[in-house]
């Protein structure tokens, strides 16, 4: 390999950079004061800062970083381009909130004597996720994926004397070693029929070779076996609630965000860079016809949602609940992806920025409400909207906004959704979707019913949070309202970021 | 014609059956006349005794990883060696960062104790302080029925 | 009055009142209350300008010149998007016939359910913010233009609605919260989905030449501005416009409500505290048929003419079945619920008929039947604050205790039956000569009378059993009206007598409006069918 192409690649990973070395003055510096914990959030929160603002001032950047030199076609292992700019600006924005949202968790502060390597594996989440944000190689896909989920089974089982949280870390090792390994046996088949482990070869490949439909087929199931894990869509979405549930609340919210949005970074980035052959004018991706990604992705979105959706009726836990949503919510923008157009990637990215934005939010106030009533029933939550109006009428907006009525930005992420999918007469799909929401409203609407609708057996207690966290609070909700009423940026910032490098 | 795949498709079932039906024949014309003594966990002679399912000190795998560690790097380093010449300032950067991210998780190691055999005090956590705080939850494994 | 946004300061006073509601400590229950009564009064006060300044002569419906009031603005604009080009949405309203009557309807009908809302006590200054939000709501919903604003304001009523039923209702309040949570979601998803549809069939052309996918109303009734493969266009031989007529005329009928989905209201309004009953009964129901009018019929004129008959049966359905169901009541409250879903039949029957003198007649029914269900609403509110119950067989012979109390409740009641001199004696009989005057709608209008008999009925018996016969004991010491109350239910009554006598108040403003939309109706018929074409 030429240094000198090593080297400027360098400048296009430089966020990744900057994220590495954080990781690496984190561990130092704990290790050098070793009882001044105080530090490490707002270290963490430097770092990912600078990286942040490195990645927007980078916004436009396109290029390949660490191509092999003698290849005829000149592609490399990562792709830098601005629809992977969007989702790491999105994983690092959400990183920075779940830093405070960890700083501020009794679930976490527990645990002081292990705090440095807490916040040292949030780093290696966040630097396999952007990583697997710009992946185009099969390798370095499945490296990344592997640093993501390895970090993240040791957070789930964080606060390690709980009996829960064992159990979730043990599930989420468990069935994240199978389906990596699904995941690897697809892709040594692909590399066994391509000769080549980078996507754009594959491309080239579907488009000339001789294809062995059944083969490919197998391999590609068995790919989205290992995406589908990640953004946790049925039928590969068994460990999501009992890890939602047991994980500290900070893990969860993180593994429902920034987790989710690297997967759906990397798949759109797999079907969008390995599979069109090219796009019309009108934005819609024609695909290798070797195989019918849109079934597939329809029949699973369809099958998660209605799975995620109905399956939270029954909840009592308000963390499993909302750890159903979330599989619900993966349904949804699946459906945004199985548009198979510009337009439909456009849905998902607007989806996914509100949607990180509310979902944040309300597990941050039900971890709030934990840490004070010690439990996240929905029982438990009787006539507590009267006692912590604020958070009360926070959470009303955050679950509204889940649910997706106007004039919450949640309306507007379902509202994009839906016109890419009459765009592209789906109206069938439209409507089962549609229900869909009915259907999650019912729950959503619940916690409300026992916040302020029933009459508590008990007086409830007096939840006063603390400046900093209301302060927190309204940097969440408010957006929330805001760009339910005027979304013109958010749509501004999403329709630059529709552009893949190099296709 | 066959694949190329098909063709490994038929040496596996090959090989299958060829293991399935020499164990089958072997269990048709071998004699059974089992004793106490062959019944018995093998054991390089020594009597058995106990469970063989006991918990190993976590050290030995901290040991190993660190081995492990080692290992990979002296397998890198080794090729590197040999041809850092070729790619002169930049290729000797690679390295160093190399070494200094190794270094660092040895001396993370070091620090937090791993490297000791036998450790002055046990680090239990302090579960007085995780009292103080009210868990009203019990501690017990929900039953998950509706996956 | 140009350049005077009165509609946008209808729509957000009660906003304005809501945030200064919030910031008022709790225990300052009284200003609370005040400030919630200037709002709405506000209100009042700008509608009555409306109405001063409004111009009989103007049409409306599908131009826009004739519209009144008129405020336009780009309120989302994202270019560049170049498989979609530009993405517009305004922030349109304006006014004409048919929605100045509404506009005038809810401010009256806020103002009052504020007067009723004295006694509420818990949570206050929740109740009132909550309360202002609905009000912003349903305004918003009678005066905006634009399809995507219209489905916003749409849907910010429902979550104040479900919180003012689910924690100051009755005793199944959530039940009941939650029922019409639900219902109103699933007719309203549909919508969107409608609307959506719609969006992608229909260019608006800009000032700069460049023709843009609108949610423009007024764009979305002209024929011409339908594209040639848009799922909804005319134009399109493979389009869904019937379905999506059904779907549209689903989630309108769910608020109207309409048979067979008229299972929340009973349950809602018994549930509700009285001001929101007033409310839901004055109001709310009042958008779906507002709703039919101003989108379905001109954006869909050759399905409506199709689907007249229909429209006449579920109305004649309506009649009849809420009547008998009414009849059988126990419960006062459900009594008079029932007696709206009647009442909405009514309305529904005029539309039907897609005459002049039919449709003028169900307006007008609308804005009568909000002024007589709110009344009675408050009557039985009155009744219920006394004695904390509402069956019928628990009163008798109240007329001697409560003699002024009597005198409105007969007001009401004759009212609601429809004796001539009362406003609803007016609509009702503008419905019926509009309905047996169309060939297709005559036999059911005619089946239909049978509901002003059972009207007769219902309503006579429960006169019969509150307020004659023998006083019982245990309510010897009631006590008659006190101010505030006279307060509510005075204007209420000077209005439906007034326009009893003197009717065209009324109908001169919707007049023009109607005539301008049957005649658009009918020459758009053959304009989007495509054989016409």
């Amino acid at each position: 390999m030429e240094m000198n192409s090593l080297y400027d690649s360098l400048s296009l990973i430089a966020p990744e950079l900057i994220i590495s070395v954080t990781l690496l003055v984190i561990v130092l510096f704990d290790l050098i004061f070793k009882n001044n914990k105080k530090m490490l959030p707002f270290l963490s929160t430097v770092g990912l800062a600078v990286a942040l603002i490195t990645q927007a001032g980078n916004l436009t950047d396109g290029g390949f970083a660490f191509s092999p030199e003698n290849t005829p076609l000149f592609y490399g292992m990562l792709t830098i381009d601005s629809f992977g700019a969007f989702f790491k600006i999105l994983v690092l924005a959400a990183s920075m909130l779940i830093i405070y949202f960890s700083s501020t968790t009794d679930e976490v502060n527990e645990s002081f004597d292990r705090l440095g390597e807490y916040y040292t594996l949030i780093f290696g989440m966040v630097l396999g996720m952007m990583f697997m944000i710009s992946a185009s190689d099969l390798i370095l896909i499945y490296l990344s994926v592997e640093l993501l989920s390895l970090s993240s089974y040791v957070l789930a089982g964080f606060s390690k004397n709980k009996t829960r949280n064992n159990e979730a870390a043990l599930k989420y090792l468990l069935f994240g070693a199978f389906s990596s390994g699904l995941m690897l046996f697809g892709i040594s088949l692909i590399y066994g029929m391509v000769g080549s482990t980078n996507l754009t070869a594959l491309n080239n490949f579907l488009q000339t070779g001789s294809i062995n439909l059944f083969t490919i087929t197998i391999s590609l199931i068995l790919v989205f076996a290992g995406i589908g894990y990640k953004i946790s869509s049925a039928p590969f979405h068994f460990w999501t609630p009992d890890v939602y549930e047991g994980a500290p609340i900070s893990i969860t919210a993180f593994l429902s965000v920034a987790s989710k949005a690297a997967g759906f970074a990397l798949l759109i980035r797999f079907i969008r860079v390995g599979f069109v052959s090219y796009v019309d004018s009108e934005g819609f991706w024609k695909l290798s016809e070797v195989f019918d990604w849109q079934l597939l992705l329809v029949i699973i979105a369809i099958l998660t949602m209605t799975l995620g959706n109905f399956s939270a009726l029954w909840q009592d836990n308000l963390k499993r609940m909302l750890a159903y949503s979330s599989i619900a919510h993966a349904g949804y923008m699946l459906l945004g992806l199985a548009v198979m157009s510009d337009q439909g990637v456009l849905a998902v990215l607007v989806y996914f920025f509100i949607y990180a934005i509310m979902n944040i939010g309300a597990f941050f106030i039900v971890m709030l409400i934990a840490n004070r009533i010690g439990s996240e029933n929905i029982d438990d939550y009787d006539g507590l909207g009267f006692k912590a109006p604020l958070l009360g009428v926070s959470l009303g907006i955050f679950l509204v906004s889940l649910t997706g009525i106007p004039p919450t930005a949640g309306f507007i992420g379902k509202l994009y959704l839906f016109i890419a999918l009459v765009d592209a007469n789906m109206i069938a799909v439209a409507v089962i979707a549609l229900l869909n929401t009915v259907v999650s409203l019912y729950y959503y609407i619940r916690v409300l019913k026992h916040m302020y609708l029933v009459k508590p057996s008990t007086e409830p207690p007096v939840i006063k949070p603390s400046f900093n966290n209301l302060i927190f609070v309204l940097i969440l909700a408010v957006p929330t309202i805001i760009f339910g009423i005027y979304f013109t940026p958010i749509l501004d910032f999403a329709k630059q970021c529709v552009q893949f490098f190099g296709v | 014609m066959l694949t190329e795949f098909g063709k490994i498709f038929v040496f596996l079932i090959f090989a299958m059956l060829f293991v399935a039906i020499s164990i089958f024949i072997a269990r048709l014309i071998r004699p059974t006349r089992p004793t106490k003594e062959k019944l018995k966990i093998y054991e390089c002679g020594e009597e058995a005794m106990g469970t063989p399912w006991i918990k190993f000190n976590i050290r030995f795998y901290v040991v190993a990883l660190i081995f492990l560690i080692f290992d990979v790097e002296v397998v890198l380093l080794f090729p590197w060696a040999i041809t850092y010449k070729d790619y002169g300032i930049y290729g000797f950067l690679v390295g160093i960062i190399f070494l200094v991210v190794l270094a660092i998780g040895m001396a993370y190691e070091w620090r937090k104790g791993d490297l000791e055999w036998a450790r002055p005090k046990p680090n239990i956590p302090d579960l007085s302080k995780i009292l103080k705080k009210k868990i009203a939850q019990p501690e017990t494994i929900e039953p998950s029925a509706d996956n | 009055m140009n350049g005077f946004p009165i509609l946008t300061l209808l729509t957000f006073i009660p906003v304005l009142g809501m945030v200064l509601v919030l910031l008022m400590p709790k225990d300052k229950e009284r200003e609370i209350k005040i400030t919630t009564l200037i709002a709405t009064g506000i209100q009042v006060v700008l509608s009555a300008v409306l109405l001063m300044s409004y111009d009989y002569n103007a049409g409306g419906i599908f131009e826009e010149s004739s519209f009144q009031f008129i405020e336009k603005f780009r309120w989302i604009e994202i270019t560049g998007l170049s498989w979609l080009g530009t993405v517009k949405i305004d922030y349109f309203l304006g006014v004409d016939g048919l929605s100045t009557p509404m506009v005038l309807l809810t401010s009256i009908v806020a103002f009052i359910a504020t007067l009723s809302s004295w006694n509420i006590s818990k949570s206050l200054k929740g109740y009132f913010a909550l309360f202002l939000l609905l009000d912003t709501g349903m305004m918003g919903v009678f005066v905006s233009l634009d399809f995507f604003l219209f489905y916003v304001f749409w849907e910010l009523m429902l979550l104040p609605m479900y919180f003012l039923i689910g924690i100051w209702g009755g005793t199944r309040k959530e039940y009941a919260a939650i029922k019409f949570f639900i219902y109103t979601l699933f007719g309203s998803v549909f919508m969107l989905l409608v609307m959506i549809g719609l969006y992608f069939s229909t260019q608006e052309t800009l000032a700069d030449g460049s023709a843009v996918f609108t949610f423009n109303m007024l764009s979305m009734m002209d024929p011409a501005n339908y594209t040639a493969d848009g799922i909804l266009s005319p134009f399109n031989p493979g389009n869904l416009r019937f379905i999506a007529y059904i779907a549209l005329f689903v989630g309108f009928a769910i608020k109207i409500p309409m048979f067979p989905f008229h299972t929340w209201l009973p349950d809602a309004h018994v549930e509700a505290p009285t001001p929101i009953s007033v409310i839901l009964a004055g109001v709310l129901l009042k958008m779906g048929t507002y709703g039919i009018l101003r989108i379905s019929y001109p954006m869909f004129p050759e399905i409506t003419k199709d689907l007249m008959w229909y429209i006449a049966l579920f109305g004649m359905i309506n009649i009849i079945y809420g009547a008998l169901c009414a009849m059988a009541q126990k419960d006062f409250k459900k009594l008079i619920a029932y007696s709206s879903i009647s009442h909405m039949g009514y309305v529904l029957l005029g539309m039907a008929s897609l005459s002049t003198t039919g449709i003028n007649g169900a307006i007008f029914q609308m804005f009568n039947h909000g002024t007589i269900t709110s009344m009675l609403f408050l009557i039985v509110g009155v009744i219920y604050d006394r004695t904390h119950t509402r069956g019928l067989d628990d009163f008798g012979g109240l007329a001697n205790q409560m003699p002024v109390y009597t005198g409105f409740v007969t007001v009401a009641f004759f009212a609601a039956i429809g004796l001539p001199g009362m406003s609803g004696w007016v609509s009702e009989a503008l419905v019926f000569v509009g309905s047996i005057g169309e060939e297709i709608t005559r036999i059911l209008a005619m089946i239909s009378t049978l509901g002003i008999l059972l009207g007769a009925g219902y309503m006579l018996w429960a006169l019969q059993r509150i307020f004659l016969g023998n006083l019982k004991e245990k309510w010897s010491d009631l006590t008659d009206l006190d101010g505030r109350e006279y307060a509510m239910l005075v204007p209420l009554a000077v209005i439906i007598i007034f326009l009893g006598i003197y009717p065209s108040f009324m109908l001169d403003i919707m007049n023009t409006s109607v005539n301008t939309l049957v005649e658009f109706v009918s020459v758009n018929v053959s304009k989007f069918t495509l054989s016409g074409l």
